[in-house]
């Protein structure tokens, strides 16, 4: 899209006249306007989708006695599927509200969910087991192809991580073989690569945004917890293996030219396939010289930093305001906690809040300032 | 492929997963053998179904030594199927099998990790000095799962029935349907033999 000063600069150099650059720009704030209104509908509905499916849920948990199980079963599913009619309605049959349809599918998505669980509850099945969202992860995951839904992409990638964590309470072997922070930043890097996957191919690259935004998160919320000093970092010889093969199959898909040149982002998959190279490195260097925390808690925030450090360059470069907020959120939680780490012990407790809270302040209006000027630099005037 | 014959798919495809997972729990209460068994419950919560019982069986944890096996090696995660004997309707452990034996009712379960306990030898005999230096002896037991550990109850409910367990005299047992293949279902929760009502 153009923007205001591409405007102005057609009309300098005379490829358009007064008045193609009047309408010019009347279409472009219609344009913006319109855009900006999607925006705000695909926001509301989608958080009125999840607040009723987060209530259905919470109805299923209540158990309330007053209403037969069979009652109960029947209204859910039947409600499960009512919602998907609407949903498919209003985005393909009627087609006047196809964000509400979008909408009403995901939630359709989650009552499918709540009606699983609802059943389990009434045959008594385990609780917290793996295998009930494993079985919703199945049941929803073809909508993301067949309606080519974005939010059910996200509600996968969500089910995904809380599978990972029932199983590894579930089998309590996993701890033995790989810890909690590794095992989601495997599958923070799993659901990157599905993500980088989807976007090749025109039919799936919808979801591939979704997947890779969901799979950066985990991987970020990981490597946070990676930079605290905690507990005596073990790895067993199989998990620097997986993150070789991740890394290298990461950069395998970015090496092929046809592929690279499909992929929009192509510094952040860079940067995921370092990071996944960089733990297969650590985590090897970790089974035959295991060092001290204090040496992991100084190098895992030297990588922490070093790939936020390499996503801005990333958003800057793809001009992805997504990207460059993501980084400058985890950016502003690293500094806040060292200066806990760092500071709690060696300064008197009110001149700490105070001094980390001015510094916080000062960093923060830099920071959202900084934010602003790129959105409206990407934006091309649009703020 | 157009949208309306996806929305026809999923629907059935829902359905199928509805309908196949009820089938299957009622098949084995429909079919099966009914058999109490003794527990010791506590009242946790599950993150999508709310509150719940978490039974803790007298199978649920076996003695090797007494319980006699076909394959005393049990290892984590191996499928088992222990033979149970009625006794005044409660199911009494018989025999482990690593396969699932023939014309006996039995119920299928889980290995999970081993429990160790230390006993002290009882000998009257010892003097006192020896006393203090007799052998321990290890007994191993191994912790089962058959997936019938969670009875979910109405919100609130679970405090309600703990407190009624620690006030009865017989304790909770719980009324489980065991079907042909060895699939269990609970059917109900019996408090000093009376059913309770959730």
């Amino acid at each position: 899209m153009f923007d205001e000063d591409l405007i102005q600069k057609w009309l300098d150099e005379g490829t358009i006249n007064h008045n193609q650059a009047e309408k010019m720009r009347a279409d472009l704030v219609e344009y913006k306007k319109e855009h900006r209104s999607k925006k705000q509908v695909n926001a509301f509905s989608s958080i009125g989708a999840i607040l009723i499916g987060i209530g259905a849920i919470l109805f299923v948990a209540s158990n309330w006695e007053k209403i037969g199980n069979t009652f109960k079963v029947l209204l859910l599913v039947g409600s499960t599927i009512s919602i998907h009619y609407a949903g498919y309605h209003f985005k393909y049959e009627n087609q006047k509200y196809p964000r509400l349809g979008s909408a009403l599918i995901l939630l359709s998505a989650m009552f499918f969910g709540a009606s699983l669980f609802l059943i389990a509850q009434i045959y008594n099945i385990n609780a917290n087991n793996s295998t009930l969202v494993l079985i919703w992860i199945i049941g929803v995951f073809p909508l993301i192809y067949g309606y080519m839904s974005t939010p059910i992409a996200g509600l996968c990638s969500l089910l995904f991580y809380l599978w990972i964590g029932l199983l590894y309470m579930e089998r309590t072997g996993l701890e033995n073989l790989i810890s909690v922070k590794d095992i989601y930043l495997i599958s923070g890097i799993a659901i990157y690569f599905t993500g980088i996957l989807h976007s090749l191919a025109e039919k799936t690259k919808h979801a591939g945004k979704t997947f890779k935004f969901m799979g950066l998160q985990a991987i970020l919320i990981s490597l946070f917890a990676h930079t605290f000093k905690m507990w005596e970092y073990k790895v067993e010889k199989i998990i620097p293996v997986i993150y070789a093969i991740s890394g290298i199959l990461l950069l395998a898909l970015l090496i092929a030219k046809p592929l690279r040149e499909k992929s929009r982002s192509f510094h952040a998959d860079i940067s995921i396939s370092t990071i996944a190279l960089l733990m297969a490195l650590i985590t090897l260097t970790t089974i035959y010289m295991p060092a001290s925390e204090k040496v992991y808690m100084i190098l895992f925030n030297v990588v922490f930093m070093g790939l936020l450090t390499l996503l801005l360059y990333a958003g800057y470069n793809m001009e992805d305001i997504g990207i460059v907020s993501t980084a400058m959120f985890w950016f502003i939680l690293l500094i806040f906690a060292r200066y806990f780490d760092f500071f709690w012990e060696l300064l008197p407790r009110s001149l700490f809040f105070m001094f980390g809270g001015l510094v916080l302040l000062i960093i923060s209006i830099v920071l959202e300032r900084k934010r602003r000027e790129l959105k409206v630099q990407f934006s091309g005037g649009e703020e | 492929m157009n949208q309306k014959k996806v929305f026809y798919l999923t629907v059935v495809f829902w359905l199928l997963i509805f309908s196949g997972f009820i089938l299957y729990k009622e098949y084995t209460l429909r079919t099966g053998t009914k058999v109490i068994l003794k527990t010791e419950p506590v009242d946790p919560r599950d993150l999508f179904r709310g509150d719940y019982v978490n039974l803790n069986y007298e199978i649920s944890t076996l003695n090797l030594e007494e319980i006699e096996a076909e394959d005393p090696y049990l290892e984590y995660n191996d499928r088992i199927y222990l033979a149970l004997e009625i006794e005044n309707g409660y199911g009494v452990p018989k025999k482990i099998y690593k396969k699932p034996p023939d014309n006996e009712l039995y119920i299928k379960g889980t290995v999970k990790e081993p429990i160790y306990e230390y006993r002290e030898e009882d000998d009257d005999n010892l003097i006192p000095e020896e006393s203090r230096l007799k052998e321990r002896r290890v007994v191993e037991y191994r912790r089962i799962e058959y997936g019938i550990e969670s009875y979910f109850v109405p919100e609130g409910r679970g405090l309600e029935i703990e407190s009624q367990q620690w006030a009865s005299r017989e304790g909770i047992d719980v009324n489980v349907v065991v079907d042909k293949f060895g699939n269990a279902v609970i059917k109900s929760l019996l408090i000093d033999g009376k059913e309770v009502e959730t």
